[in-house]
């Protein structure tokens, strides 16, 4: 029985897989601060860690062209760019928990177990882009201050449930055993912790100050 | 009229068709006309279909079914999903679909004996709601589709994360069984079009994705092994990557070109295969749930080795249940097509038997 369990880990095609593993969530988890345009910029700045959108938006900077298809392609890699450094970072914290694996399989436990927080900063970008159309829609400040406020709270909180829900049970997956599950929850509370230190998320005083203004620049007012 | 069945089978099948031609035509042609009782008829459809062997001993009880899809469509007959007053032809046709395999049914009788072993009730209700989820799938879809909005919301919703995070820690891929549209248009595809597939047997190389360790084991996995399979991240960068240069979120044709894409790509390829290499909310649910509370058992002491249950014959996640030591791998969707296979009693349960939890304590205990 054992045997054929230890066959079943070499699959064809594991090594891409593995790589892969990484790449796809980094991308995933990083793509959101990458695609915002002239219009959503400063929106973006105020929801995710504005120096994560400054970083994409320098990265941008060095690729122009007058393709929008393109544009949004480079976009896109500027933002997966800065995910990807992300998660080596957190790998190096993860790696230092686990201690049991390579460092490239800790890379890939972060990274997958990232999964939720790439959703979520989709739907962050998803919803702000939403926001955005609905600015010229003849809604009052204070409903539109309100929607931007509770919906990214909402859904805040969902996907870190989630992404600590992820941590144990992919913890628990891949035998992290005893204590080092608990230190494995650490990091991502730790990290979660710095995500909102850096800016993630949208306070009253932040919708007040920067809707007025959007609401002016599109000139709905 | 006597039913064999194969007239069995042609009936609900022709029936079926004509129902999916009917709503082809509502959904894209200029008419667009949709009567809320073809939807039905997908039911009943299906629902005979995947009963077959129950059904064709009992014609007239496949007919009392019929009547469903018969009296919505007279029902809604001045009620179309769509705005109008209607199409008087394709209404009609619709109700010939109904009516024409409902009138056979009833005055139809049958020599056939019923199965010896009786349909197992889970394996009835996922049925059920496997045809109903179908159903609000899509006369949702369409729906939208005519009013120009976006046609996948219920689908998304469905597929929530809570559905890929949550769910599988207490039903497993309770989900990929019994909900999702996608696999059930799979399963009847695949059930009812028994033709040799085209693309039959695959590179060994990309065969093998659908039983990674990950996804055919259950219990602890090495953190080497990988958890998706290849062909699924390999197609993901493209997939993704044109959806968001060619800005196709909003655009409403394409969800509903995946669809057909996948409907097509059934065709070619073996059951399953479309969800065990490249679905993604499919492979991220193996990390929740290869400890879900729900889920079947295998008394490997009981088992006399008569193969019935082997994957790809039973399982549409290819899982050799006879492979396990005890309980099914985090892959399994619950759809308990071996317990129904398995014709002896005892061995593929959802309890695990006494003797068996005295075997694995053994087990564990030499191990440890």
């Amino acid at each position: 029985m054992a045997e054929i369990v230890e066959e079943r880990y070499i699959t064809p095609l594991a090594n891409w897989a593995r790589v892969l593993e990484i790449f796809i969530p980094g991308y995933m988890f990083g793509k959101a601060w990458g695609i915002a345009n002239a219009q959503t910029v400063d929106l973006y700045r105020t929801i995710f860690p504005p120096f994560l959108i400054d970083m994409a938006e320098k990265m941008k900077g060095l690729m122009v062209t007058d393709s929008a298809a393109l544009e949004r392609l480079f976009s896109t890699c500027a933002g997966a760019l800065v995910g990807f450094l992300v998660i080596l970072i957190l790998g190096v914290f993860m790696h230092l928990v686990l201690g049991d694996r390579k460092y490239i399989d800790s890379l890939r436990f972060t990274s997958i177990t990232l999964i939720p927080l790439a959703v979520m900063n989709g739907t962050l970008s998803h919803l702000t882009n939403t926001l955005i159309e609905t600015l010229g829609g003849g809604e009052t400040i204070e409903a539109l201050t309100k929607s931007a406020v509770d919906s990214p709270r909402g859904q805040i909180q969902m996907f870190c449930i989630f992404y600590m829900l992820a941590l144990w049970m992919f913890g628990k997956r891949t035998g992290v055993i005893g204590k080092r599950r608990y230190f494995v929850l650490l990091v991502g509370i730790g990290f979660l912790a710095a995500y909102f230190a850096c800016g993630l998320g949208i306070t009253q005083m932040e919708a007040a100050e920067i809707l007025p203004k959007m609401m002016a620049a599109h000139g709905t007012h | 009229m006597n039913i064999v069945k194969d007239n069995f089978v042609r009936i609900n099948k022709w029936a079926l068709f004509s129902a999916i031609f009917l709503y082809l035509i509502g959904v894209f042609t200029p008419l667009k006309y949709l009567q809320p009782g073809l939807l039905f008829t997908f039911f009943a459809g299906f629902f005979c279909l995947f009963h077959k062997d129950y059904f064709v001993s009992k014609p007239r009880l496949a007919g009392h079914l019929w009547m469903l899809p018969l009296g919505v469509t007279l029902f809604t007959a001045f009620a179309p999903l769509t705005a109008g007053d209607g199409n008087p032809v394709l209404f009609l046709l619709s109700l010939l679909t109904s009516l024409i395999p409902c009138i056979i049914l009833i005055t139809g009788s049958s020599a056939e004996k019923p199965p010896r072993k009786p349909r197992l009730k889970a394996v009835t209700i996922r049925t059920v709601v496997q045809c109903s989820i179908f159903m609000i799938w899509a006369s949702v879809t369409s729906f939208c589709f005519i009013k120009g909005t976006r046609p996948d919301m219920l689908f998304w919703a469905m597929f929530h994360v809570t559905t890929v995070a949550l769910f599988p820690v207490f039903f497993g891929r309770v989900l990929c069984g019994w909900l999702c549209p996608n696999a059930t248009l799979q399963d009847a595809l695949y059930k009812n079009m028994t033709f040799k597939r085209p693309i039959e047997n695959l590179p060994r190389a990309i065969d093998a994705q659908s039983s990674t360790a990950s996804m055919n084991i259950s219990g602890k996995i090495d953190a080497r092994a990988p958890l998706f399979p290849a062909t699924l991240l390999m197609s993901w960068f493209p997939m993704f990557f044109a959806e968001t240069v060619w800005d196709l979120t909003g655009v409403a044709w394409y969800p509903i070109a995946f669809m057909y894409g996948l409907f097509v790509l059934s065709l070619l390829f073996k059951w399953r295969k479309m969800c065990t290499h490249f679905c993604w909310l499919s492979s991220y649910r193996g990390i929740n749930c290869h400890n879900s509370l729900w889920r079947i058992r295998y008394n490997k002491s009981q088992c006399r080795q008569c193969k019935v249950c082997q994957a790809e014959k039973a399982c549409p996640f290819y899982i050799d249940i006879r492979n396990q030591d005890n309980e099914m791998p985090a892959t399994c969707c619950l759809c308990f097509s071996c317990m129904e296979a398995c014709p002896f009693e005892g061995v593929i349960t959802f309890k695990r038997a006494p003797e068996e939890k005295a075997r694995i304590k053994a087990m564990e205990k030499q191990a440890a």
